[in-house]
Formats: C-alpha cells, structure tokens, sequence
C-alpha cells in the first residue's frame, strides 16, 4: 500500500509529496516528487547588475540563506580580482558561525518535533533564539541579513555589538550540555532513533549526501577547509561519526556547534583593524565556487561580460540530501511514524532544492530525483 | 437579552480599562533593532511619476506606479506602490529617486552610496536602423556573436556584448554604429548645446553674406574649433570623449536659419496667425513685428507665407576636419520658389 503524506501535511515544514510504500506497518521505499515551490530564481537573476543579484541570491533558501550571498560575493570577487579586507572577512565568519548555530538548532527542534518531543522541542528553540538575537543586533535582520556585499561586508562592527554577542554565546554554553545529554543519554529518545534509516558510507557517496548528513555516515567533506579565511586565520575540528543513523545525524549537528561558537570566540578575540569594504568593479569572466552552508556544499557558477550577469547556476545541499534520504534512509524502516522522522533528521529544504522544473504539453511534471536533472 | 446585555458591560469595561492603563497595539510595542534595514516609505506627494524605481528594482512585481482618479478639485496623484510581500528591501529606489526632498526613503542602514549604479559599463554600443546598410561586417568582427539579425535588422545584445569596440571600428557607414557614453548624460547634452549654439550664432553673424546669397547658390566657412576647446573641457575633462562627442553631434548636425530683414517689411500681419508656436507678435508701442527666437522651431511656415521675401530660410551643414576646424556650408532654400511656379 502506498502512503502518501503532502504536499501540505503538519509534519512537514515545505509542501513535498513524500510517497511511502507500506508492507503492513513496515515501510520498504520512499520516493520524493519535487515541483511545488519553484521560482525560477536563475532566470530573474540573468540580466540584472550584481548589486541587484546578490540581494536576489538571498532568497534561494529561507534558513541558510547568509551562506548564498557570501559565495556569490566571492564568486564575483574572483572574477574581478578583488582582495577582500581581512577584517570583513573576519566579520564574515562571525556571521557564517552564527547562522550555522541557529540553523543546527531549527534542525534538531524539528527533528524532535517529528518525534512529538515537544519538551525537548521548546528547549532548543530557546536556545536558538540566543544566536537569532545575536545575529539581528550585528546585521539588523534576522533571517536575511543582506550583510555581504562584492568586495566586504556593509557596515562595520565594534565593542557594543562584541560584547553582548559573547555574553548570548555564553548564555547557550551554560545549558547546552544538558540538552545535549537529555537527547543522547536519555533513555525516550536514543532508544526510537538508534539503528532507524541507517546510511552507509557508499550510500552518502552514491547518493551525494553533504554536510552534517553526509559527515554522519563517514564522508569527510567540509568545505570550510580549503577556503582562504578559515586556513590562514582559524582551527576547528571536522566532526565525523560512523553510523548513519537518526541518532548520529542529530548528535553530529549538535557537536558541531561548539565547534562554531568557538570560531566565533576566535574571530571576535583576533579580528584585525582596518576597511570593512573596497570597491569592485565587475569584469567580464566565468568562475565557480563552493562553500559549506549549514546544510553542506553551495555551488555557484557565474559568468559575466563586464556589465550583467550572463549566466548563473546554483547547486543548493538539499537535493542530494533528500535524494539519498528517499533512496537509501527510508528503505526498511519500522513504523511510518518514524518514517517520517527519518525525513525530517535529513534537515530538508524544499525552497532551495527545486531549482529546475520540467513542463511538457500537459503542463509540469515532477522530477523524481537528482539523476533525471543530470 | 441577559448575553447582550453582559456583551455591552463587558465590552465598555473592556474600553475603560484600555483607556485607563493607555494600552497599545502590538505594533507600537515592538521596537525596531539599531540596524534594521526597514521597507522604504512612500511620500506621495513630491512623486513625479519618472519610473526610476520600477527600473532599479530587482524583484519582480515589488514596486508600481498608480495614478488616483481625477477629482473635481484637482488632477489625482501619482505615486509608486510597494508590495510587502515581494518586497525585498534592497533600497535600490530610494537611491535612484530623483526628487528633492526624496519621495522614497529608506533611511542610512542600506548604505549603498559608493557603489550603485545602473548601468556600470562606461560605454554601449547600438545600431542606427536608419543608417545601417546591412553589410554585416561588424558581426563578423564580433568576437562573442553579440550581433544577430532580428526582424531585419542589426541588434546588439547587451547581455553578450563586452564593450570591445571592435564593430565600431569596422563600420563603414558614419553614424551606424554608436558607441554611447553612459555615465555623464548630462554633462553630453550641455557640450553638444554649446557647440550648436555657437555655430548657429557664428552663422547668423554674417548677415549681409547671407542676403547676398542668390538661389541655388552657397557658402562656405572654415570655423576653427579653438574658440569652444576650452569651454569644451571644463565640462568633460577627457580630451578623446569630448572630441568625439563633438565629432558625432556636428557631423550629424544640421541647422536651420532664418534671417528677417526689418526693413522691407511691410506689416501686413500675415505671419503671425500662421505660427504654430505662436513665437511672432505685432509690437504695436513700436510698430514692429517681433520673433522670439527661443521658442521659434524653424519650421519655414513664416518664408512660405510671406508675400514680399522679407523672410529667409537656409540650411546648413557641417563635418569636422582634423579635430580642428569645422566646415560649413550653408545653401539658400528654394521652397518658395517650386510654390510660386504651381
């Protein structure tokens, strides 16, 4: 029997249609129809100024959307030759840490909400709202900041926006710990999330699983290392687990956000003084850029002609993600329930995903996976 | 009767209290961060209706221009709309905004001063459908296949163009091919002003010439550029943009001149209705006709209507040689005379 649960559904945060093939209560395969939210982004961007585009690549996604501006920045960047302040990119990482803590805490919060913990659920949105603060006092806004510009950041930042962000990320700190353990030690919750949706090592690779997801069944790709900022200036630590599970997704987004405060705590205890912004102007050239966003790898590829943006190409985390999660995660699953909690452990972003659709002459078709795009 | 009546208690009780403890809508409570970069705000009534900002915005359907119905007091208003929903607070519009004081305001946190600008690209290239004779060698020299034909005609493609220059060298034609300065428009206009200007005062300094002047017959002047050169640079310092501004605007030019010789008139008024502009008027204090010759469109009608040849009309033509001297040629008109013989 097939259950179909969406496009709108209170389990899921996006319309998807996710379609699940029941044997009994036993869930044996999953499919995943894209098509319902896409807005064709690319094709408004084509033709228009990068002044215009960058504000525009913001609204590819709505949780990790900072991560877009910057690789369109530097993408351009690239392609005019220009040197970016060290101290904007320092502001840049601030911010980059700070949106990647707010968007692990959504993740888990929904994650749990799926699992009708809604006490744990409540906790972690608290937490959150810590880092939300942090970032609305130093940018302004709260989701899309529109902080980067080509060649910087748009203001500059000093002690009285340092200090509060500092006194925020000790406030998370003091009851992180305890959440943390209530999830991985206590008894409700590992025992339904242990051993459900295993995906294994080959699986993330043949499925392009990225991120946290990808790094829960063993990959170790993180494109913060490898980018200018993060190696001269940064340490950190890749967090990396093994089994590829619920459990194992959900504990390695939480592992990683020590990580990230304490690159923030870096940032702000060795930022330099100096410009914030240089001007740039655009030559004409292609160039392609990768960046880890909360969710894993953004693409973008960009080619001007020294005027307008000729052609863009976006390559959003999520569709691999839930891609593999529908081929590999949801394969041979206990009950529905945790089905669906398997789906949302993948962190999904419908919005980002859809970046193409296929219309034929009976009008538009979903696309039922990554392969039929390539 | 007893519910409506507890509604009534309940609902003045309910007034009271919002009265006594000054109470606000949640709007007004919530304060805006120091940084908040806020949706712009709209002052109707210094709009001009230009359409700058529909231009600069970047998302589609954000912002648009309406006009309120005619009343009896007045014409209605005209002002832009900006849709919340699609807005995405750029503040694009409120930097392009012409008026003064600013009919779109978004306040300092945009910060968008040193780097907005339309058009970055200092040079675009167009066709002039009038004067392209289709040769295609400019597609040819293309490196990028910017130029296609589309409905018979020569187009370049400004997403594809990269502002080489090289269709503009291999034009044959002069004036086919354009390649606009974009950046100082204004600045243009004014240098293209003066040159008319002074051409067309140089002109009708030679007053006896021209009445000597028979029909079929020209004149020729050599007009040294040095005179304006100066004046020239103060108002666009580059020495190569100025002159080839000037190079397209007089070798494309060609001036109108009317010359009105007072003595031979003979009021008899027959001009004046004629006028389309109504730029002639009889003075009656000293008994003369007069011209305003800044309204006046050169149009002819005036030597076409006037039955004792008071009235003149010349056609001049220039090309500039060398950079340094412009050659004019000035030629009688016949209108009149083709009138006459029907």
């Amino acid at each position: 029997m097939i259950v179909p649960i969406g496009p709108i559904h209170p389990a899921l945060k996006e319309p998807i249609r996710l379609k699940l093939h029941t044997e009994g209560e036993r869930v044996v395969k999953a499919e995943i129809e894209y098509g319902y939210v896409h807005r064709g982004i690319e094709k408004i961007i084509e033709g228009q100024t990068w002044q215009k585009g960058i504000y525009l690549s913001e609204r590819v996604c709505g949780i990790c959307s900072y991560e877009h501006t910057q690789t369109f920045a530097e993408t351009i960047e690239q392609i005019s030759d220009v040197d970016v302040p060290v101290r904007a990119q320092f502001l840049r990482v601030i911010t980059n840490e700070l949106d990647r803590i707010q968007s692990h805490f959504l993740a888990n919060s929904t994650f749990f909400k799926s699992m009708d913990h809604e006490t744990l659920f409540m906790h972690v949105l608290e937490l959150r709202e810590y880092a939300m603060d942090s970032i609305e006092l130093l940018t302004g806004n709260r989701v899309n900041m529109g902080w980067n510009v080509v060649g910087g950041v748009r203001m500059d930042a000093d002690e009285r926006h340092f200090k509060p962000i500092l006194e925020n990320l000790d406030k998370i700190e003091e009851s992180f710990d305890r959440v943390r353990a209530l999830f991985a030690e206590g008894p409700a919750l590992a025992l339904r999330c242990k051993g459900i949706g295993v995906m294994s090592k080959k699986e993330a690779i043949k499925g392009r699983a990225v991120g946290p997801i990808g790094r829960a069944s063993g990959v170790k790709e993180d494109y913060r290392i490898g980018h200018y900022t993060y190696d001269d200036y940064f340490d950190f630590k890749v967090i990396r687990r093994n089994e590829g599970d619920n459990y194992a997704r959900t504990l390695t987004r939480f592992d990683e956000i020590p990580e990230s405060i304490s690159l923030v705590r870096q940032a702000i205890e060795n930022i330099p003084k100096g410009e914030v912004r240089t001007p740039a102007n655009l030559k004409s050239g292609y160039a392609m850029r990768r960046n880890e966003a909360p969710r894993g790898e953004v693409t973008y590829m960009i080619e001007t002609n020294g005027n307008l943006i000729k052609n863009i190409s976006i390559r959003t985390p999520s569709i691999g993600n839930m891609d593999s999660c529908a081929k590999y995660m949801i394969r041979d699953v206990p009950t529905v329930a945790d089905a669906v909690s398997t789906y949302a452990s993948c962190d999904p972003c419908v919005a980002c995903a859809e970046r193409v659709a296929i219309t034929n002459e009976h009008g538009k078709t979903a696309i039922k996976g990554f392969d039929e795009v390539i | 009767m007893s519910s409506l009546m507890w509604y009534i208690y309940d609902f003045a009780r309910k007034a009271w209290a919002d009265a006594f403890t000054n109470a606000h809508t949640s709007s007004e409570i919530a304060e805006k961060p120091e940084r908040f970069r806020d949706f712009p705000k709209v002052n109707k009534e210094y709009c001009i209706g230009c359409g700058a900002c529909t231009v600069s915005c970047p998302s589609p359907n954000a912002i648009k221009i309406v006009r309120d119905e005619d009343t009896e007091e007045g014409e209605g208003l005209t002002y832009p709309v900006i849709n919340p929903s699609a807005c995405i607070r750029c503040g694009f519009c409120a930097e392009v905004c012409p008026t003064d004081p600013k009919t779109l305001e978004c306040g300092l946190n945009h910060l968008i001063l040193p780097e907005f600008n339309i058009i970055p690209s200092k040079r675009q290239f167009i066709v002039d459908d009038y004067l392209c004779i289709k040769c295609k060698k400019c597609m040819k020299q293309c490196p990028v296949d910017a130029i296609n034909i589309v409905n018979d005609k020569l187009v370049v493609d400004q997403l594809k163009c990269i502002s080489c220059g090289e269709c503009l060298d291999v034009c044959p034609v002069n004036g086919a091919m354009k390649g606009v300065f974009v950046e100082n428009l204004q600045a243009q206009k004014d240098l293209i002003l003066l040159c008319v200007n002074y051409l067309e005062d140089y002109i009708n300094n030679k007053e006896e010439d021209l009445r000597a002047l028979q029909i079929d017959g020209l004149l020729q002047y050599d007009v040294p550029l040095s005179e304006i050169w100066d004046k020239a640079l103060k108002i666009i310092p580059d020495e190569e943009i100025a002159l080839e501004i000037i190079t397209n605007a007089v070798n494309r030019l060609k001036i109108r001149v009317i010359d009105w010789d007072k003595d031979k008139c003979k009021k008899c008024q027959l001009c004046i209705p004629d006028c389309p502009t109504k730029c002639i008027s009889f003075d009656e204090g000293e008994d003369t006709i007069v011209r305003d010759k800044d309204r006046c469109l050169r149009c002819s009608i005036c030597y076409q209507t006037c039955p004792f040849s008071v009235i003149k009309y010349f056609i001049a033509k220039f090309s500039l040689e060398d950079g340094k001297i412009i050659h004019t040629t000035v030629k009688a008109s016949n209108l009149n005379e083709n009138i006459f013989m029907e």
